[in-house]
Protein backbone atom coordinates (compact mmCIF):
# COMPACT_ATOMS: atom_id res chain seq x y z
CA UNK A 1 0.00 0.00 0.00
CA UNK A 2 2.41 2.32 1.15
CA UNK A 3 4.81 1.47 -1.70
CA UNK A 4 2.48 2.35 -4.53
CA UNK A 5 1.55 5.85 -3.09
CA UNK A 6 5.45 6.17 -2.57
CA UNK A 7 6.34 5.86 -6.47
CA UNK A 8 4.09 8.44 -7.72
CA UNK A 9 5.71 11.00 -5.39
CA UNK A 10 9.10 9.60 -6.35
CA UNK A 11 8.48 10.14 -10.12
CA UNK A 12 6.91 13.35 -9.64
CA UNK A 13 10.17 14.53 -7.28
CA UNK A 14 12.03 13.03 -9.99
CA UNK A 15 10.39 14.95 -12.73
CA UNK A 16 10.94 17.92 -11.10
CA UNK A 17 13.99 17.16 -10.52
CA UNK A 18 15.36 16.81 -14.31
CA UNK A 19 13.31 19.95 -14.78
CA UNK A 20 14.37 22.95 -12.38
CA UNK A 21 17.29 23.53 -13.91
CA UNK A 22 16.05 24.60 -17.34
CA UNK A 23 13.41 26.45 -15.77
CA UNK A 24 16.13 28.32 -13.32
CA UNK A 25 18.20 28.93 -16.61
CA UNK A 26 15.18 30.13 -18.94
CA UNK A 27 15.70 33.03 -20.74
CA UNK A 28 18.30 36.06 -20.03
CA UNK A 29 18.44 39.77 -20.21
CA UNK A 30 21.05 40.97 -22.35
CA UNK A 31 21.90 44.65 -20.99
CA UNK A 32 22.80 47.28 -23.77
CA UNK A 33 26.27 48.59 -23.68
CA UNK A 34 27.78 44.96 -22.47
CA UNK A 35 29.81 42.89 -24.71
CA UNK A 36 28.58 39.30 -25.28
CA UNK A 37 29.94 36.67 -26.99
CA UNK A 38 27.35 34.68 -29.15
CA UNK A 39 26.48 31.34 -30.70
CA UNK A 40 28.75 30.01 -28.60
CA UNK A 41 31.51 31.45 -30.73
CA UNK A 42 34.29 34.03 -31.41
CA UNK A 43 31.50 36.18 -32.63
CA UNK A 44 30.58 39.82 -30.06
CA UNK A 45 28.07 41.67 -30.01
CA UNK A 46 27.49 44.81 -27.85
CA UNK A 47 23.71 45.74 -28.15
CA UNK A 48 22.73 49.41 -27.88
CA UNK A 49 19.45 48.20 -26.33
CA UNK A 50 18.48 45.62 -24.03
CA UNK A 51 17.59 42.36 -25.22
CA UNK A 52 16.00 38.70 -24.13
CA UNK A 53 18.20 35.99 -24.81
CA UNK A 54 15.74 32.91 -25.14
CA UNK A 55 17.29 29.86 -23.76
CA UNK A 56 16.22 27.26 -26.30
CA UNK A 57 18.90 27.08 -29.25
CA UNK A 58 17.38 27.15 -32.80
CA UNK A 59 20.62 25.45 -33.94
CA UNK A 60 23.64 23.81 -31.88
CA UNK A 61 25.58 27.02 -33.45
CA UNK A 62 23.21 29.24 -33.24
CA UNK A 63 21.08 31.86 -30.68
CA UNK A 64 18.02 33.92 -30.78
CA UNK A 65 17.42 36.96 -29.18
CA UNK A 66 13.70 38.77 -29.10
CA UNK A 67 12.47 42.23 -27.63
CA UNK A 68 8.64 41.54 -27.44
CA UNK A 69 8.80 37.79 -27.35
CA UNK A 70 9.45 34.39 -29.70
CA UNK A 71 8.59 35.12 -33.16
CA UNK A 72 7.61 38.95 -32.66
CA UNK A 73 10.90 40.07 -33.43
CA UNK A 74 13.82 37.82 -33.54
CA UNK A 75 17.11 37.64 -33.84
CA UNK A 76 19.32 34.80 -34.78
CA UNK A 77 22.83 34.38 -34.93
CA UNK A 78 24.36 31.52 -36.73
CA UNK A 79 28.46 31.08 -36.07
CA UNK A 80 30.77 28.94 -37.46
CA UNK A 81 28.55 26.99 -39.88
CA UNK A 82 31.00 24.19 -41.43
CA UNK A 83 30.19 22.44 -44.44
CA UNK A 84 27.97 19.95 -44.12
CA UNK A 85 26.53 20.99 -41.44
CA UNK A 86 22.95 22.13 -41.54
CA UNK A 87 21.98 25.92 -40.41
CA UNK A 88 19.54 24.70 -37.88
CA UNK A 89 18.92 21.44 -35.37
CA UNK A 90 17.42 18.66 -37.52
CA UNK A 91 14.17 17.28 -36.46
CA UNK A 92 15.30 13.75 -37.68
CA UNK A 93 18.35 13.36 -39.58
CA UNK A 94 16.70 10.76 -41.13
CA UNK A 95 13.03 11.84 -42.17
CA UNK A 96 12.96 15.37 -42.43
CA UNK A 97 16.89 16.11 -43.28
CA UNK A 98 17.86 19.68 -43.52
CA UNK A 99 20.10 21.41 -46.68
CA UNK A 100 23.58 21.39 -45.79
CA UNK A 101 26.17 24.12 -46.15
CA UNK A 102 28.49 22.55 -48.62
CA UNK A 103 32.71 23.41 -48.60
CA UNK A 104 32.24 24.71 -52.14
CA UNK A 105 29.32 27.22 -51.73
CA UNK A 106 29.13 30.67 -52.33
CA UNK A 107 27.84 34.02 -50.35
CA UNK A 108 25.18 33.92 -53.50
CA UNK A 109 24.17 29.95 -52.28
CA UNK A 110 23.52 31.52 -48.81
CA UNK A 111 20.19 33.02 -49.63
CA UNK A 112 19.12 29.73 -51.20
CA UNK A 113 20.29 27.61 -48.26
CA UNK A 114 17.87 30.05 -45.45
CA UNK A 115 15.13 29.47 -47.98
CA UNK A 116 15.75 25.39 -48.17
CA UNK A 117 16.10 25.14 -44.61
CA UNK A 118 12.91 27.35 -43.73
CA UNK A 119 10.84 25.85 -46.18
CA UNK A 120 11.52 22.55 -44.68
CA UNK A 121 11.96 23.09 -41.29
CA UNK A 122 8.84 25.37 -40.89
CA UNK A 123 6.57 23.62 -43.28
CA UNK A 124 6.33 27.38 -45.28
CA UNK A 125 4.56 26.54 -48.52
CA UNK A 126 5.14 30.57 -50.04
CA UNK A 127 8.44 31.77 -49.89
CA UNK A 128 9.79 34.30 -51.64
CA UNK A 129 13.53 35.98 -51.95
CA UNK A 130 14.22 39.88 -51.93
CA UNK A 131 16.84 41.76 -52.86
CA UNK A 132 20.39 40.46 -51.74
CA UNK A 133 23.36 43.11 -52.29
CA UNK A 134 27.15 42.89 -51.62
CA UNK A 135 28.31 44.49 -48.92
CA UNK A 136 30.82 44.02 -45.59
CA UNK A 137 30.72 42.30 -42.25
CA UNK A 138 33.16 41.34 -39.98
CA UNK A 139 36.02 43.23 -42.40
CA UNK A 140 35.12 40.55 -45.32
CA UNK A 141 32.89 40.80 -48.49
CA UNK A 142 29.31 39.65 -47.30
CA UNK A 143 25.81 39.33 -48.61
CA UNK A 144 22.82 41.20 -47.31
CA UNK A 145 19.51 39.84 -48.64
CA UNK A 146 15.94 39.72 -47.53
CA UNK A 147 12.94 37.72 -47.62
CA UNK A 148 9.26 37.11 -47.16
CA UNK A 149 7.13 33.95 -46.48
CA UNK A 150 4.11 32.57 -44.59
CA UNK A 151 4.32 30.65 -41.74
CA UNK A 152 1.52 28.05 -40.78
CA UNK A 153 -0.29 30.09 -38.83
CA UNK A 154 -0.89 32.27 -41.43
CA UNK A 155 1.46 35.49 -40.86
CA UNK A 156 3.53 37.31 -43.41
CA UNK A 157 6.85 37.53 -42.14
CA UNK A 158 9.69 39.21 -43.26
CA UNK A 159 13.02 39.16 -42.66
CA UNK A 160 17.15 40.41 -43.57
CA UNK A 161 20.07 39.20 -43.13
CA UNK A 162 23.68 39.13 -43.52
CA UNK A 163 26.08 36.51 -44.17
CA UNK A 164 29.60 35.92 -44.72
CA UNK A 165 31.64 33.22 -45.13
CA UNK A 166 35.19 32.72 -43.69
CA UNK A 167 37.00 30.38 -44.69
CA UNK A 168 34.14 27.91 -46.01
CA UNK A 169 32.25 28.55 -42.92
CA UNK A 170 29.06 30.27 -43.00
CA UNK A 171 28.25 33.58 -40.07
CA UNK A 172 25.40 35.16 -40.59
CA UNK A 173 22.54 36.98 -38.51
CA UNK A 174 19.06 37.32 -38.80
CA UNK A 175 16.12 39.32 -38.08
CA UNK A 176 12.43 37.64 -38.71
CA UNK A 177 9.27 39.68 -37.33
CA UNK A 178 5.91 39.70 -38.75
CA UNK A 179 5.57 41.97 -41.48
CA UNK A 180 2.42 43.59 -39.67
CA UNK A 181 4.09 46.45 -37.18
CA UNK A 182 7.21 44.62 -36.64
CA UNK A 183 9.38 44.33 -38.69
CA UNK A 184 9.79 47.96 -39.56
CA UNK A 185 9.19 48.93 -35.83
CA UNK A 186 12.60 47.55 -34.60
CA UNK A 187 14.68 46.76 -37.98
CA UNK A 188 16.55 49.32 -37.08
CA UNK A 189 17.41 47.38 -33.75
CA UNK A 190 18.70 44.29 -35.86
CA UNK A 191 20.73 46.70 -37.59
CA UNK A 192 22.50 48.26 -34.89
CA UNK A 193 23.12 44.72 -33.52
CA UNK A 194 24.68 43.97 -36.81
CA UNK A 195 26.62 47.04 -36.24
CA UNK A 196 28.33 46.35 -33.08
CA UNK A 197 29.19 42.78 -34.45
CA UNK A 198 32.88 42.01 -33.94
CA UNK A 199 34.80 38.44 -34.52
CA UNK A 200 38.16 37.61 -32.69
CA UNK B 1 -32.41 8.70 -48.27
CA UNK B 2 -29.42 7.27 -46.51
CA UNK B 3 -30.97 3.49 -46.58
CA UNK B 4 -30.65 3.99 -50.57
CA UNK B 5 -27.00 5.22 -50.26
CA UNK B 6 -26.60 1.73 -48.03
CA UNK B 7 -28.23 0.15 -50.35
CA UNK B 8 -26.62 1.16 -53.46
CA UNK B 9 -23.46 0.69 -51.62
CA UNK B 10 -24.11 -2.58 -50.72
CA UNK B 11 -24.71 -3.76 -54.66
CA UNK B 12 -21.78 -2.14 -55.39
CA UNK B 13 -19.75 -4.33 -53.18
CA UNK B 14 -21.50 -7.65 -54.37
CA UNK B 15 -20.59 -6.22 -57.49
CA UNK B 16 -16.88 -6.70 -56.58
CA UNK B 17 -17.00 -9.54 -55.40
CA UNK B 18 -18.94 -11.13 -57.58
CA UNK B 19 -19.89 -9.40 -60.18
CA UNK B 20 -23.81 -10.47 -59.66
CA UNK B 21 -24.64 -8.22 -62.98
CA UNK B 22 -21.95 -6.76 -65.06
CA UNK B 23 -23.40 -4.79 -67.38
CA UNK B 24 -25.02 -2.67 -64.46
CA UNK B 25 -21.76 -3.01 -62.80
CA UNK B 26 -20.81 1.02 -63.44
CA UNK B 27 -24.08 2.54 -63.23
CA UNK B 28 -23.89 5.84 -61.54
CA UNK B 29 -26.83 5.54 -58.38
CA UNK B 30 -29.34 8.58 -58.60
CA UNK B 31 -27.94 11.81 -56.88
CA UNK B 32 -29.95 14.55 -54.72
CA UNK B 33 -28.15 17.66 -54.83
CA UNK B 34 -28.41 20.21 -52.15
CA UNK B 35 -28.16 18.23 -49.27
CA UNK B 36 -28.81 19.15 -45.69
CA UNK B 37 -27.36 17.65 -42.71
CA UNK B 38 -29.91 15.52 -40.86
CA UNK B 39 -29.06 14.41 -37.25
CA UNK B 40 -27.31 15.67 -34.21
CA UNK B 41 -23.79 14.08 -35.16
CA UNK B 42 -24.20 15.18 -38.96
CA UNK B 43 -25.27 18.59 -38.18
CA UNK B 44 -22.27 18.72 -35.70
CA UNK B 45 -19.46 18.18 -37.99
CA UNK B 46 -21.02 20.15 -40.67
CA UNK B 47 -20.20 22.85 -38.33
CA UNK B 48 -17.23 22.02 -37.52
CA UNK B 49 -16.71 21.89 -41.44
CA UNK B 50 -17.59 25.18 -42.25
CA UNK B 51 -16.31 27.11 -40.00
CA UNK B 52 -13.19 24.81 -41.42
CA UNK B 53 -13.93 26.03 -45.01
CA UNK B 54 -14.25 29.64 -43.55
CA UNK B 55 -10.60 29.67 -42.68
CA UNK B 56 -9.63 28.21 -45.64
CA UNK B 57 -11.61 30.56 -47.89
CA UNK B 58 -9.65 33.06 -46.09
CA UNK B 59 -6.13 31.36 -46.31
CA UNK B 60 -3.10 32.96 -48.04
CA UNK B 61 -2.30 29.56 -49.60
CA UNK B 62 -5.33 29.97 -51.64
CA UNK B 63 -4.46 29.87 -55.41
CA UNK B 64 -7.39 32.35 -56.61
CA UNK B 65 -6.13 32.62 -60.38
CA UNK B 66 -9.30 32.46 -62.47
CA UNK B 67 -8.53 30.42 -65.00
CA UNK B 68 -7.09 27.45 -63.04
CA UNK B 69 -9.57 27.16 -60.81
CA UNK B 70 -12.51 27.06 -63.71
CA UNK B 71 -10.49 24.52 -65.37
CA UNK B 72 -10.47 22.50 -62.11
CA UNK B 73 -13.36 22.84 -61.38
CA UNK B 74 -14.68 21.78 -65.17
CA UNK B 75 -12.27 18.57 -64.72
CA UNK B 76 -14.63 17.97 -62.05
CA UNK B 77 -18.09 18.45 -63.69
CA UNK B 78 -16.64 16.45 -66.48
CA UNK B 79 -15.65 13.59 -64.68
CA UNK B 80 -18.97 13.49 -62.03
CA UNK B 81 -21.55 15.33 -64.42
CA UNK B 82 -23.22 18.42 -64.21
CA UNK B 83 -26.09 17.58 -61.95
CA UNK B 84 -23.25 16.73 -59.33
CA UNK B 85 -20.52 19.07 -59.31
CA UNK B 86 -22.81 22.44 -59.15
CA UNK B 87 -22.55 22.92 -55.29
CA UNK B 88 -19.07 21.78 -54.88
CA UNK B 89 -16.79 24.76 -53.82
CA UNK B 90 -13.11 23.68 -55.17
CA UNK B 91 -10.20 25.68 -53.14
CA UNK B 92 -6.92 24.80 -54.73
CA UNK B 93 -4.18 25.15 -52.26
CA UNK B 94 -0.38 25.93 -52.54
CA UNK B 95 1.03 23.43 -50.59
CA UNK B 96 3.97 21.00 -52.20
CA UNK B 97 2.33 17.83 -51.04
CA UNK B 98 0.52 14.91 -52.88
CA UNK B 99 -3.01 15.32 -51.71
CA UNK B 100 -6.76 16.14 -52.04
CA UNK B 101 -10.05 15.54 -50.41
CA UNK B 102 -13.58 16.36 -49.83
CA UNK B 103 -14.96 17.26 -46.97
CA UNK B 104 -19.02 16.56 -45.74
CA UNK B 105 -20.32 19.77 -46.69
CA UNK B 106 -19.27 19.71 -50.16
CA UNK B 107 -15.47 21.64 -49.91
CA UNK B 108 -12.77 19.79 -52.25
CA UNK B 109 -9.10 21.19 -50.96
CA UNK B 110 -6.74 20.14 -53.57
CA UNK B 111 -3.01 21.04 -52.99
CA UNK B 112 -0.72 21.75 -55.34
CA UNK B 113 1.62 19.13 -54.90
CA UNK B 114 -0.85 17.23 -56.84
CA UNK B 115 -1.63 19.00 -59.79
CA UNK B 116 2.17 18.70 -60.14
CA UNK B 117 2.36 15.29 -60.06
CA UNK B 118 -0.72 14.46 -62.45
CA UNK B 119 0.42 14.23 -66.20
CA UNK B 120 -3.22 15.03 -67.79
CA UNK B 121 -6.50 15.16 -67.29
CA UNK B 122 -7.76 11.64 -67.00
CA UNK B 123 -5.40 11.23 -63.56
CA UNK B 124 -6.61 14.62 -62.01
CA UNK B 125 -10.15 13.03 -62.86
CA UNK B 126 -9.44 9.83 -60.97
CA UNK B 127 -8.33 11.50 -58.00
CA UNK B 128 -11.42 14.23 -57.91
CA UNK B 129 -13.83 11.60 -58.64
CA UNK B 130 -12.15 9.34 -56.26
CA UNK B 131 -12.83 12.28 -53.48
CA UNK B 132 -15.97 13.13 -54.40
CA UNK B 133 -17.09 9.28 -54.37
CA UNK B 134 -16.69 9.40 -50.71
CA UNK B 135 -18.28 12.42 -50.60
CA UNK B 136 -21.52 11.15 -52.41
CA UNK B 137 -21.76 8.05 -49.64
CA UNK B 138 -20.75 10.08 -46.77
CA UNK B 139 -18.36 7.64 -46.25
CA UNK B 140 -16.47 10.57 -43.37
CA UNK B 141 -20.08 10.68 -41.28
CA UNK B 142 -20.10 6.27 -41.02
CA UNK B 143 -16.59 6.98 -40.00
CA UNK B 144 -17.16 9.47 -37.18
CA UNK B 145 -19.62 7.47 -36.04
CA UNK B 146 -18.02 3.92 -36.15
CA UNK B 147 -15.67 6.30 -34.10
CA UNK B 148 -18.07 7.86 -31.49
CA UNK B 149 -19.37 4.53 -30.67
CA UNK B 150 -16.37 2.82 -29.90
CA UNK B 151 -15.32 6.16 -28.16
CA UNK B 152 -16.26 9.36 -28.15
CA UNK B 153 -13.09 10.39 -26.59
CA UNK B 154 -11.16 9.07 -29.85
CA UNK B 155 -13.86 11.10 -31.96
CA UNK B 156 -13.53 14.30 -30.31
CA UNK B 157 -9.66 14.25 -30.33
CA UNK B 158 -9.81 14.08 -33.77
CA UNK B 159 -12.18 16.95 -34.12
CA UNK B 160 -9.83 19.28 -31.82
CA UNK B 161 -7.18 18.05 -33.84
CA UNK B 162 -8.38 19.23 -37.11
CA UNK B 163 -8.94 22.26 -35.41
CA UNK B 164 -6.15 23.16 -33.87
CA UNK B 165 -4.07 22.25 -37.11
CA UNK B 166 -6.35 24.42 -39.12
CA UNK B 167 -5.89 27.34 -36.49
CA UNK B 168 -2.30 26.87 -37.34
CA UNK B 169 -0.38 25.04 -34.81
CA UNK B 170 2.71 27.33 -34.47
CA UNK B 171 5.49 27.62 -36.26
CA UNK B 172 7.49 24.37 -35.83
CA UNK B 173 5.28 22.47 -37.68
CA UNK B 174 6.86 20.62 -40.78
CA UNK B 175 5.66 18.84 -43.44
CA UNK B 176 5.57 15.51 -41.32
CA UNK B 177 3.15 17.00 -39.60
CA UNK B 178 1.35 18.99 -41.86
CA UNK B 179 0.54 15.71 -43.91
CA UNK B 180 -0.66 13.73 -40.90
CA UNK B 181 -2.74 16.64 -39.33
CA UNK B 182 -4.42 18.81 -41.57
CA UNK B 183 -8.01 18.25 -42.53
CA UNK B 184 -6.85 14.74 -42.19
CA UNK B 185 -8.23 13.23 -38.85
CA UNK B 186 -12.45 13.50 -40.22
CA UNK B 187 -11.09 12.31 -43.54
CA UNK B 188 -9.76 8.96 -42.88
CA UNK B 189 -11.35 5.73 -44.34
CA UNK B 190 -12.05 2.18 -43.94
CA UNK B 191 -10.44 -0.34 -46.79
CA UNK B 192 -14.23 -0.73 -47.53
CA UNK B 193 -15.28 2.07 -47.84
CA UNK B 194 -12.00 3.28 -50.17
CA UNK B 195 -13.62 -0.31 -52.32
CA UNK B 196 -16.93 1.18 -52.72
CA UNK B 197 -15.65 5.13 -53.39
CA UNK B 198 -12.98 3.38 -56.52
CA UNK B 199 -15.97 1.55 -57.97
CA UNK B 200 -18.16 4.80 -58.07
CA UNK B 201 -15.50 7.01 -58.84
CA UNK B 202 -14.80 4.51 -62.07
CA UNK B 203 -18.20 4.47 -62.38
CA UNK B 204 -17.66 8.46 -63.20
CA UNK B 205 -14.44 7.90 -65.45
CA UNK B 206 -16.64 5.23 -67.60
CA UNK B 207 -19.52 7.84 -67.84
CA UNK B 208 -17.32 10.26 -68.65
CA UNK B 209 -15.53 8.49 -71.42
CA UNK B 210 -11.92 9.30 -69.47
CA UNK B 211 -9.93 6.52 -69.94
CA UNK B 212 -10.11 4.32 -66.66
CA UNK B 213 -6.06 2.80 -66.26
CA UNK B 214 -4.95 6.81 -65.45
CA UNK B 215 -6.49 6.08 -61.72
CA UNK B 216 -4.25 2.64 -61.21
CA UNK B 217 -1.19 4.34 -63.14
CA UNK B 218 -2.01 7.47 -60.85
CA UNK B 219 -1.35 5.14 -57.49
CA UNK B 220 1.65 3.56 -58.50
CA UNK B 221 3.41 6.21 -59.13
CA UNK B 222 2.60 7.83 -55.85
CA UNK B 223 3.77 4.61 -54.19
CA UNK B 224 7.39 4.64 -56.16
CA UNK B 225 7.71 8.35 -55.15
CA UNK B 226 7.37 7.43 -52.06
CA UNK B 227 9.90 4.40 -52.31
CA UNK B 228 11.62 6.69 -53.87
CA UNK B 229 11.82 9.09 -51.40
CA UNK B 230 12.45 6.37 -48.28
CA UNK B 231 15.41 4.77 -50.30
CA UNK B 232 17.44 8.57 -51.05
CA UNK B 233 16.88 8.99 -47.16
CA UNK B 234 18.01 5.53 -46.41
CA UNK B 235 14.84 4.48 -44.60
CA UNK B 236 14.52 0.87 -43.74
CA UNK B 237 10.49 -0.12 -45.13
CA UNK B 238 8.08 2.12 -46.77
CA UNK B 239 5.66 3.61 -45.18
CA UNK B 240 3.31 5.00 -47.81
CA UNK B 241 1.07 6.63 -45.57
CA UNK B 242 3.71 9.43 -44.93
CA UNK B 243 2.03 10.24 -48.12
CA UNK B 244 -0.77 12.95 -47.58
CA UNK B 245 -2.64 11.12 -49.53
CA UNK B 246 -2.40 7.66 -48.11
CA UNK B 247 -2.44 9.06 -44.46
CA UNK B 248 -6.04 9.03 -45.19
CA UNK B 249 -6.17 6.26 -47.19
CA UNK B 250 -5.05 3.26 -46.31
CA UNK B 251 -3.35 1.58 -49.48
CA UNK B 252 -1.13 -1.25 -50.35
CA UNK B 253 0.26 -3.14 -53.67
CA UNK B 254 -2.68 -5.17 -53.56
CA UNK B 255 -5.15 -2.10 -53.82
CA UNK B 256 -3.25 -1.01 -57.15
CA UNK B 257 -3.61 -4.17 -58.76
CA UNK B 258 -7.72 -4.41 -58.34
CA UNK B 259 -8.00 -0.61 -59.36
CA UNK B 260 -5.77 -2.18 -62.88
CA UNK B 261 -8.42 -5.25 -62.95
CA UNK B 262 -11.03 -2.82 -62.14
CA UNK B 263 -10.08 -0.63 -65.28
CA UNK B 264 -9.94 -3.83 -67.68
CA UNK B 265 -13.74 -4.32 -66.53
CA UNK B 266 -15.03 -0.16 -67.11
CA UNK B 267 -16.56 0.06 -70.42
CA UNK B 268 -14.57 3.35 -70.54
CA UNK B 269 -13.61 5.68 -73.18
CA UNK B 270 -9.98 6.73 -74.37
CA UNK B 271 -9.70 10.26 -73.28
CA UNK B 272 -6.38 11.15 -71.79
CA UNK B 273 -6.33 15.20 -72.30
CA UNK B 274 -3.29 15.95 -72.28
CA UNK B 275 -2.86 18.77 -74.01
CA UNK B 276 -6.05 20.61 -72.31
CA UNK B 277 -4.50 19.67 -69.15
CA UNK B 278 -0.58 20.87 -69.82
CA UNK B 279 -2.54 24.02 -70.97
CA UNK B 280 -4.28 24.64 -67.86
CA UNK B 281 -1.07 24.14 -65.42
CA UNK B 282 1.31 25.75 -67.76
CA UNK B 283 1.45 29.37 -66.14
CA UNK B 284 1.82 27.78 -62.56
CA UNK B 285 4.42 25.01 -63.80
CA UNK B 286 7.59 26.82 -62.73
CA UNK B 287 6.31 27.64 -59.52
CA UNK B 288 4.81 24.35 -58.25
CA UNK B 289 8.36 22.37 -59.75
CA UNK B 290 10.27 25.09 -57.58
CA UNK B 291 8.31 24.59 -53.98
CA UNK B 292 8.62 20.58 -54.74
CA UNK B 293 12.26 21.34 -55.46
CA UNK B 294 13.37 23.06 -52.34
CA UNK B 295 11.40 20.46 -50.07
CA UNK B 296 14.76 18.60 -49.95
CA UNK B 297 13.68 15.58 -50.88
CA UNK B 298 16.28 14.77 -53.81
CA UNK B 299 15.26 11.20 -55.09
CA UNK B 300 11.43 11.58 -54.59
CA UNK B 301 11.77 14.92 -56.57
CA UNK B 302 14.10 12.91 -59.05
CA UNK B 303 11.28 9.96 -59.61
CA UNK B 304 8.66 12.81 -59.78
CA UNK B 305 10.58 14.91 -62.58
CA UNK B 306 11.64 11.85 -64.82
CA UNK B 307 8.18 10.74 -64.61
CA UNK B 308 6.58 13.74 -66.18
CA UNK B 309 9.87 13.81 -68.00
CA UNK B 310 8.82 10.52 -69.78
CA UNK B 311 6.41 11.49 -72.01
CA UNK B 312 8.59 14.52 -73.18
CA UNK B 313 11.56 16.51 -71.88
CA UNK B 314 10.34 20.54 -71.86
CA UNK B 315 12.29 23.18 -71.04
CA UNK B 316 10.57 23.63 -67.78
CA UNK B 317 11.07 20.34 -66.65
CA UNK B 318 14.91 20.64 -67.45
CA UNK B 319 15.36 23.52 -65.68
CA UNK B 320 13.83 22.21 -62.55
CA UNK B 321 16.10 19.16 -63.09
CA UNK B 322 18.71 21.06 -63.13
CA UNK B 323 17.76 22.97 -60.29
CA UNK B 324 17.22 20.53 -58.19
CA UNK B 325 20.88 19.20 -58.64
CA UNK B 326 22.29 22.13 -58.25
CA UNK B 327 20.78 22.82 -55.38
CA UNK B 328 22.33 19.36 -54.01
CA UNK B 329 25.50 20.57 -54.93
CA UNK B 330 27.65 17.24 -54.53
CA UNK B 331 30.27 17.43 -56.38
CA UNK B 332 29.20 15.08 -58.64
CA UNK B 333 25.98 16.59 -58.97
CA UNK B 334 27.34 20.10 -60.48
CA UNK B 335 28.44 18.45 -63.99
CA UNK B 336 24.80 16.76 -64.29
CA UNK B 337 23.49 20.29 -63.50
CA UNK B 338 25.16 22.26 -66.04
CA UNK B 339 24.09 19.39 -68.74
CA UNK B 340 20.58 19.67 -67.86
CA UNK B 341 20.69 23.59 -67.83
CA UNK B 342 22.51 23.47 -71.05
CA UNK B 343 19.77 20.71 -72.46
CA UNK B 344 16.75 23.83 -71.66
CA UNK B 345 18.75 26.29 -73.09
CA UNK B 346 18.65 24.22 -76.27
CA UNK B 347 14.54 24.29 -76.09
CA UNK B 348 14.63 27.60 -74.85
CA UNK B 349 17.02 30.00 -75.09
CA UNK B 350 15.16 32.82 -73.18
CA UNK B 351 15.50 31.06 -69.72
CA UNK B 352 17.35 33.55 -66.97
CA UNK B 353 16.96 31.61 -64.81
CA UNK B 354 19.11 28.64 -66.62
CA UNK B 355 21.79 30.91 -67.33
CA UNK B 356 22.24 31.80 -63.70
CA UNK B 357 22.33 28.70 -62.63
CA UNK B 358 24.50 27.44 -65.10
CA UNK B 359 26.78 29.65 -64.41
CA UNK B 360 26.78 29.56 -60.37
CA UNK B 361 27.62 25.68 -60.50
CA UNK B 362 30.23 26.33 -63.04
CA UNK B 363 31.72 28.94 -60.54
CA UNK B 364 31.33 26.38 -57.77
CA UNK B 365 33.25 23.65 -59.85
CA UNK B 366 36.35 26.32 -60.34
CA UNK B 367 35.46 26.99 -63.91
CA UNK B 368 35.36 30.71 -63.61
CA UNK B 369 36.28 31.59 -66.82
CA UNK B 370 33.24 29.32 -68.50
CA UNK B 371 31.37 30.88 -65.54
CA UNK B 372 30.96 34.49 -66.46
CA UNK B 373 29.90 33.86 -69.74
CA UNK B 374 26.74 32.85 -68.77
CA UNK B 375 26.27 35.02 -65.93
CA UNK B 376 26.68 37.78 -68.21
CA UNK B 377 24.12 36.36 -70.31
CA UNK B 378 21.72 36.17 -67.05
CA UNK B 379 22.13 40.20 -66.30
CA UNK B 380 21.42 40.58 -70.32
CA UNK B 381 18.61 39.11 -70.30
CA UNK B 382 17.45 40.21 -66.79
CA UNK B 383 19.68 43.64 -65.49
CA UNK B 384 16.98 44.68 -62.64
CA UNK B 385 17.15 41.26 -61.18
CA UNK B 386 16.88 41.10 -57.29
CA UNK B 387 20.25 39.20 -56.98
CA UNK B 388 21.77 41.53 -59.64
CA UNK B 389 24.03 42.87 -57.80
CA UNK B 390 25.50 39.88 -56.10
CA UNK B 391 25.45 38.53 -59.23
CA UNK B 392 27.90 41.46 -61.10
CA UNK B 393 30.12 41.13 -58.06
CA UNK B 394 31.09 37.38 -59.09
CA UNK B 395 31.44 38.54 -62.91
CA UNK B 396 33.63 41.17 -61.93
CA UNK B 397 37.84 40.88 -61.90
CA UNK B 398 38.49 40.80 -57.85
Amino acid sequence: MLKSLLKPVLLISAAAALTAPAALSANDLIKSGETVAVAKSTLSITPPRDWNKLSARPGKKAETWTLDGEQLNDISFYSDIAPGEPLLRERSKKRDPLPKLRSNSLLTDVPEFLEGTYRAHFGIAVFSLGASKPTKFLNEPAIQFTYEYVTPDELTRRGEAIAVLRSGKLFMITYDAPKLHFFERNIEDYRAVVASAKIA
Amino acid sequence: MRPMVRLLAAVAAMATLGAANPEREFDLPTYTGAYQPQNVDERGMWMVDDESERLTRDSRLVIRDEALNNYVHSVLCRAVGNDRCGGVRIYILRVPVFNANMSPNGTMRVYSGLLLRMRNEAELASILGHEFAHFEMRHSLDEFRRKRSTSDLLAWTAVLGTLAATYGGGSTQSYGDFRISVYGALFRFSRDQEREADILGFSYMAEAKYRPSAASEVWRSAMNEADATSTGRALRGQRYDKTAFFATHPTNLERADYLSALANRVPGGEYEGRNAYQAALAPWLDQFLEDQIKLNDFAGTEYLITRLGAEEWTAPLLLARAELYRLRANPRDLPNAVEFYRQALTLNPDLPTAYRGMGLSLMRMDRKSEATPSLSRYLELKPDALDADMIRSLVAPQ
